[in-house]
């Protein structure tokens, strides 16, 4: 049964990555003017420049004098096979930088969100068993101020206190050049805001499984107020958490634009805002593309994991 | 029969009492603590941003190289960037073109969304398929990633960061609101809409949708915040508003050069910034429990 309903999940989520793969495609012809004016990461200013045959060139190798529906058959069938083509400004395979720059974003965004995950459950947790109380408001404050912080201002802050002030950590992000602690700024950055949604998921949670007759009944039974809390009540609030960490994930990856950015983290984020700001479209369209990708996929495995998890959404 | 229907009450009289119930509905929100402090700090954002060019002690674009980089002070209430421009007078103005950029941004993706969830949700069938999975598509890339390459690809001009913000609230107005619709059609009085002989159009715009009202709101407050937050973060990464034109995101990228000695340009706008956020979360919240008191965040 169990299987059944994960073979039907992930063939649903077939057209959803060939749907990501099209918005990538899409995307490289939506340049105003030549599509291989814009590859070549030149505006129509520069066209000027480019010798006739190069141009030529380029657009055989990009297959732009096909008919659309066969250029996007050719880009497809590359894509699949991992070929996204080779930037026109660094002349390095796109594949191959985006294969550098990914280990350091998957590292960051892992630590990221198991920090987001610790401190939103403990905080969420927190808040739920002293309802009403100081330290619900306290939370609830930590909370309210997380979401609402931005991202990248408040990476500058934590720059501004912990690189400048109290020079404790470094500027860059860099852990080749400066070893771990070079994480701990970028993470706490991109981190506040998941922690913050944690967190308000948990004590809602929380607050709905504590009202139920089985805790009560826990704590009739004798059992300690920790154990009441870590294993019955937390083991039955723990799923809504899942989904809203699942979805975190996929969404962590804007954060982390911004922050690999600032803190020159040579990740995917910055990888893209590079290449949007050299005009290099190929290399742009592939990190579009690995990160929807990466991001559906994330979606089919929470989905897969909550199906694991809770056997009443089977039902 | 015809005394009991709503719709055949005299006109004046429908309207009035449908005023005074969005009057009173107002009225009940506004007893909630936090809900007043988030209703007065986005009054006075719009009352900002709607009379800054009166508020601002000096114009946006008004340069003063000798007075570049000075601290706050009584002239310079959060002192001058690297031009000499005032920041105080520039955040001033950052609040209309965030709050312009905002308001379109969700308007237009609620309208289109609205629309394309009705349709998705009261036809179903492939209609319904098509558009879940393009609405799925747009989910799995994040909205910045997605608005970052739009942009990129289209230049950075209001209507186009405009147009990149919107997709995204595009569809995600259509999935929340094809959800309501499918509940609201399988009503009793949809069925006796049906066999009244009305036709389809009139039973989705004048039957279905004023029924998922609630959502609509709840998602296009909590969405405002979120489109503010994006398109500073669009124009901090230099792919939003350009200068001249103050914009929170890019004072806060241009402090960023003299962070370490002139820590006031960016420091403000974000402050500015984190201020709205703050506004607009609060008020979203406080319009979910206020409408929705069943779901949701109970923060």
């Amino acid at each position: 049964m169990l299987t059944t309903v994960i073979f039907r999940r992930l063939l649903l989520s077939i057209p959803t990555i060939l749907g990501v793969a099209t918005l990538a495609f899409v995307l490289g012809h939506l340049a105003p003017g030549d599509p291989a004016i814009a590859a070549m990461g030149l505006d129509m200013d520069g066209y000027t420049t480019i010798e006739p045959g190069e141009l030529e060139r380029v657009r055989r190798e990009l297959g732009l004098d096909k008919p659309m529906l066969v250029q996007y058959g050719l880009w497809l069938g590359k894509a699949l096979q991992g070929d996204f083509g080779r930037s026109f400004v660094t002349t390095e395979l796109v594949a191959e930088m985006i294969f550098y720059a990914l280990p350091s974003t998957v590292f960051l965004l892992l630590t990221t969100m198991v920090v987001a995950s610790i401190v939103g459950i403990a905080l969420g947790i927190i808040s739920a068993v002293n309802q009403g109380k100081t330290g619900d408001y306290i939370a609830r404050m930590i909370a309210i101020i997380g979401v609402s912080t931005p991202t990248f201002w408040f990476a500058l802050v934590l720059i501004l206190l912990f690189s400048f002030a109290i020079p404790i950590f470094p500027m860059n992000g860099s852990v080749i050049d400066h070893g771990p602690i070079a994480m701990v700024l970028p993470t706490l950055a991109i981190a506040l805001h998941p922690a913050a949604l944690i967190a308000r998921m948990m004590r809602s949670s929380m607050l709905e499984v504590l009202s139920q007759d089985m805790v009560r009944t826990a704590t009739a039974k004798g059992l300690s107020r920790q154990r009441v809390l870590l294993v019955h009540a937390l083991r039955n609030a723990i799923n809504p958490v899942l989904t809203v960490i699942g979805f975190q994930l996929a969404n962590l990856m804007g954060g982390a634009v911004a922050v690999e950015y600032i803190f020159s983290i040579p990740g995917l984020g910055s990888l893209l805002i590079e290449s949007i700001y050299e005009k290099d479209l190929l290399v742009m369209q592939g990190a579009v593309l690995v990160v929807g990708v990466a991001f559906a996929v994330t979606n089919l495995l929470v989905d897969i994991l909550y199906l694991v998890v809770d056997p009443r959404i089977r039902l | 029969m015809s005394d009991l229907t709503r719709s055949d009450r005299p006109f004046e009289e429908k309207y009035k009492s449908s005023w005074s119930l969005a009057a009173e509905s107002f009225r009940r929100f506004l007893i909630l603590p936090l809900n007043q402090i988030s209703f007065a700090i986005t009054a006075l954002l719009l009352f900002v941003a709607l009379f800054a060019p009166w508020i601002a002690p000096f114009p946006f674009e008004q340069v003063n190289p000798s007075n570049g980089l000075d601290p706050p002070s009584w002239q310079h209430l959060m002192g001058t960037d690297q031009a000499g421009r005032d920041v105080f007078s520039r955040v001033l103005y950052g609040t209309q073109t965030s709050l312009l950029i905002g308001v379109v941004t969700v308007v237009c993706g609620m309208i289109l969304g609205v629309f394309i969830g009705a349709v998705s949700g009261y036809f179903g069938g492939w209609v319904d398929e098509i558009v879940m999975r393009v609405v799925e598509v747009f989910m799995s890339v994040p909205g910045i990633i997605l608005a970052l390459a739009l942009v990129s690809v289209l230049g950075p001009s209001l209507p186009s960061i405009i147009l990149a913000l919107s997709i995204r609230r595009i569809t995600q107005f259509a999935r929340v609101v094809r959800g309501s619709v499918l509940s609201v059609k399988s009503q009793d009085y949809i069925t006796a809409c049906h066999a009244l002989g009305m036709n389809n159009l009139r039973i989705v715009f004048g039957h279905v949708l004023p029924n998922c009202l609630s959502p609509i709101i709840v998602l296009a407050s909590v969405l405002l915040g979120n489109v503010i937050l994006t398109e500073s973060t669009l124009s901090f990464l230099g792919m939003g508003i350009q200068e001249p034109t103050p914009s929170w995101g890019t004072m806060i990228a241009k402090g960023n050069e003299f962070l370490t000695f002139a820590p006031w340009i960016s420091l403000f706008p974000g402050g500015f910034l984190f201020l709205t956020m703050i506004a607009f979360n609060l008020l979203g919240d406080g319009v979910r429990d206020h409408l929705d008191p069943r779901g949701g965040s109970v923060l």
